[in-house]
């Protein structure tokens, strides 16, 4: 996929946009500079040659010569000009020199009388305008020219004008584009802060009023993607509410039948072959409830969960209470440590968790040993809620840690009841609650320790 | 004690006939919702298990009938549903426990006994767990053929204790119980309630430590 694919519509919008903006205040600036370079120029030539005319007025000719003075009043005049120094330049019929500054490049002689050209002098640039005027004595050319100090201020100075102007606008421009993205997007926001603000199990449609008709389809789309999930989920429920009934019943027959067989058998023999049987039912029936329950706790049939405030000590004391029995025949002391902790989550799916943890506790433990469950807030960095099954019994194998949780997998040389998918149960509803599981040693490094550590977005404030 | 089955499984019903008529219960068994009620009309029965999943009527409307029709005896269900809903159902019903198929015979007894004893000592009666019987109405305490004198607050913890017998009572619920006399008792007169009770009966009553969380009277599993 290419990187572009993936960027943003406001990133898009505003990238695309700007480009094209700049070329346009670009070509915006040139084009006023233009327009406005042109009425200027005309008007500093147009004083230039008002003062050339006016200087010509001053000439007097005498018979057999030409005689160019000015009076001080007309040097005044002519050299009064606060910005620029003013040249002038008076040749004769034959481009002798009359009077004036010697060596000031005059315009050449074309159509246009007055003439104008721009020119260097004595190391500046100059403005030169020249004026033919027919005398008795022949043709005079008056030369006055000008340096550029004032039209080069005044060009500066409207150049300056015109970006400032135009970069205001733009700015302008890109505020406003910049709002009416962020305008454009709002309902597109809206719509990700409805989706976010869903659980993970929320599957109920989600609300259209409000959406854009670009982005209906998109919500329809998903609208219909959760319907069909929706409709899976209760579909894959009700199969395995008719599987449990149909798998349960015929082993709860089987079971009680065969405990009533045993008390009426007489024979030691015969009651040896039937705890056998009855022990092979008890594991089927384990093994099923294991399978249902595994099947129950996966996303596709769980994907309706409800979840709410979950009191852990609740569910802690509730799973000691309920494994009581199972830990006495066992000879285990099975016991509590619940500090307060409440977390987000499914109760029914945290308790089947917490079932499955004593239970692998209870089945693997020593007798004569002891399963602790806890639960508390984590006191490292920011509280997260846990909760744990701590037993002293053989322990899992450092390198056996990460294989636990596949299903079906047992310890290697292992015995019991164990049919090896109670942790891959405890994995799935961790995982449904975004927690995180770790598998190590226990206290006085023996034993195994399970600890499910809730996310810090869990926690409940 | 007389129980009736509702059941519509021909192997579950035998088995659970036959194993609670080992366990010393009078047990008759119908196979649908319409002839419980039926053997209602005529006949009293202590407790009724019930299974959900029944031709015609369901377990949980026959419950609802019963109740509405003013009929208080306990009601257990017993089915192969065991999700979280059906149990929040049953129960809201009026059915007072639930017990999810396949279920062993001692445990199933268990649940009968204790429910029985539960409406007995509501209605005055007295309660028999193992050697120890609890008089309710003289507030008498028996083991075996001994009185033994108990005062007011050790009757209180032992008569909770006994009302849950083989079920875990947490120390606060306990604590509850005795607290009705005295506010502010803290959890460790629970503690000293507890051995002196277990001084007074002897071994014969065993009263389990739950390690962290309570106490547990041993319901004998015969």
């Amino acid at each position: 996929m290419n990187a572009r694919d993936s960027w943003t519509i406001r990133r898009r919008l505003l990238l695309t946009l700007i480009g094209p903006l700049l070329l346009l205040l670009g070509a915006g600036v040139a084009l006023d500079y233009a327009a406005g370079i042109a009425p200027l120029q005309a008007a500093f030539d147009q004083a230039l040659i008002n003062e050339v005319l006016a200087t010509a007025a001053q000439l007097r000719t005498q018979r057999g010569g030409i005689e160019f003075e000015l009076t001080p009043q007309a040097m005044e005049m002519l050299r009064a000009d606060k910005y620029d120094a003013i040249y002038y330049l008076v040749l004769g019929p034959h481009h002798e020199y009359i009077s004036g500054d010697e060596g000031l490049p005059n315009a050449p002689s074309g159509p246009d009388n007055p003439a104008l050209v721009d020119a260097q002098f004595r190391n500046n640039a100059i403005r030169s305008a020249s004026f033919r005027h027919q005398t008795a004595a022949g043709e005079v050319t008056i030369t006055i020219a000008e340096t550029t100090h004032k039209r080069d201020e005044a060009r500066h100075r409207m150049l300056v004008s015109i970006v400032v102007t135009d970069t205001l606008q733009f700015g302008a421009i890109l505020l406003m584009i910049w709002l009416g993205v962020r305008l454009g997007l709002r309902p597109l926001i809206a719509l990700r802060a409805q989706i976010d603000a869903r659980s993970a199990h929320e599957l109920a449609p989600l609300d259209e009023t409000h959406v854009p008709g670009e982005v209906r389809p998109l919500t329809r789309a998903l609208n219909r993607l959760f319907a069909t999930v929706r409709s899976n989920a209760h579909a894959q429920q009700q199969f395995l509410a008719n599987a449990a009934h149909q798998l349960r019943t015929p082993l709860a027959g089987l079971q009680t039948q065969l405990e009533v067989l045993r008390r009426d058998a007489e024979a030691a023999s015969v009651r040896d072959r039937i705890d056998g049987l009855l022990d092979g039912t008890r594991r089927l029936s384990h093994t099923a409830n294991q399978l249902l329950a595994l099947a129950r706790v996966e996303p596709t049939a769980n994907a309706t969960a409800e979840f709410g405030d979950v009191d852990l000590r609740d569910i802690a004391e509730q799973a000691v209470a309920a494994h009581f029995e199972q830990a006495l025949q066992r000879r285990i002391d099975l016991g509590v440590e619940a500090q307060p902790a409440t977390t987000r989550g499914s109760a029914w799916l945290l308790r089947e968790m917490l079932a499955n943890l004593v239970d692998n506790a209870l089945t693997y433990a020593h007798a004569d040993g002891h399963v602790t469950v806890r639960c508390g807030m984590n006191s490292d960095g920011v509280p997260r809620a846990y909760v744990e099954v701590e037993d002293d019994g053989p322990g899992i194998p450092e390198e056996q840690r990460a294989h636990v949780i596949e299903r079906f997998y047992r310890l290697p040389g292992t015995s019991g009841d164990g049919c090896g998918l109670g942790l891959a149960i405890v994995d799935e509803i961790v995982r449904s609650h975004h927690a995180h599981l770790t598998i190590s040693e226990g206290a006085h490094r023996r034993g195994t320790n399970v600890r499910v550590t809730f996310s810090a977005a869990a926690q409940v404030a | 004690m007389r129980i009736l089955i509702v059941e519509d499984d021909a192997l579950v019903a035998d088995g659970m006939r036959r194993g609670l008529s080992q366990a010393g219960f009078a047990v008759d068994h119908v196979a649908s919702a319409e002839r419980a009620e039926a053997a209602l009309q005529h006949e009293n029965f202590d407790l009724l298990l019930v299974d959900v999943g029944l031709p015609g009527v369901d377990g949980f409307d026959l419950v609802r009938r019963l109740r509405r029709s003013g009929k208080g005896m306990p009601v257990l269900i017993v089915t192969a549903r065991d999700a979280l809903a059906d149990r929040v159902v049953a129960l809201d019903l009026g059915a007072d426990d639930y017990l999810v198929k396949p279920f062993a015979l001692p445990e199933l007894a268990a649940r009968c006994r204790a429910l029985i004893r539960r409406s007995k000592s509501a209605s005055g009666s007295g309660m028999d767990i193992g050697p120890l019987h609890l008089d309710i109405s003289r507030r008498e305490t028996r083991v075996s053929a001994r009185i033994v004198d108990l005062t007011r607050r050790e009757w209180a913890v032992l008569e909770c204790l006994a009302l849950h017998a083989g079920q875990v009572v947490s120390k606060d619920r306990l604590q509850q119980a005795i607290s009705t006399w005295e506010d502010g008792l803290t959890t460790n007169a629970v503690e000293v309630y507890i051995s002196r009770l277990r001084g007074k009966l002897g071994d014969e009553v065993p009263i389990r430590t739950v390690r962290g969380l309570g106490y547990r009277l041993d319901e004998a599993i015969a």
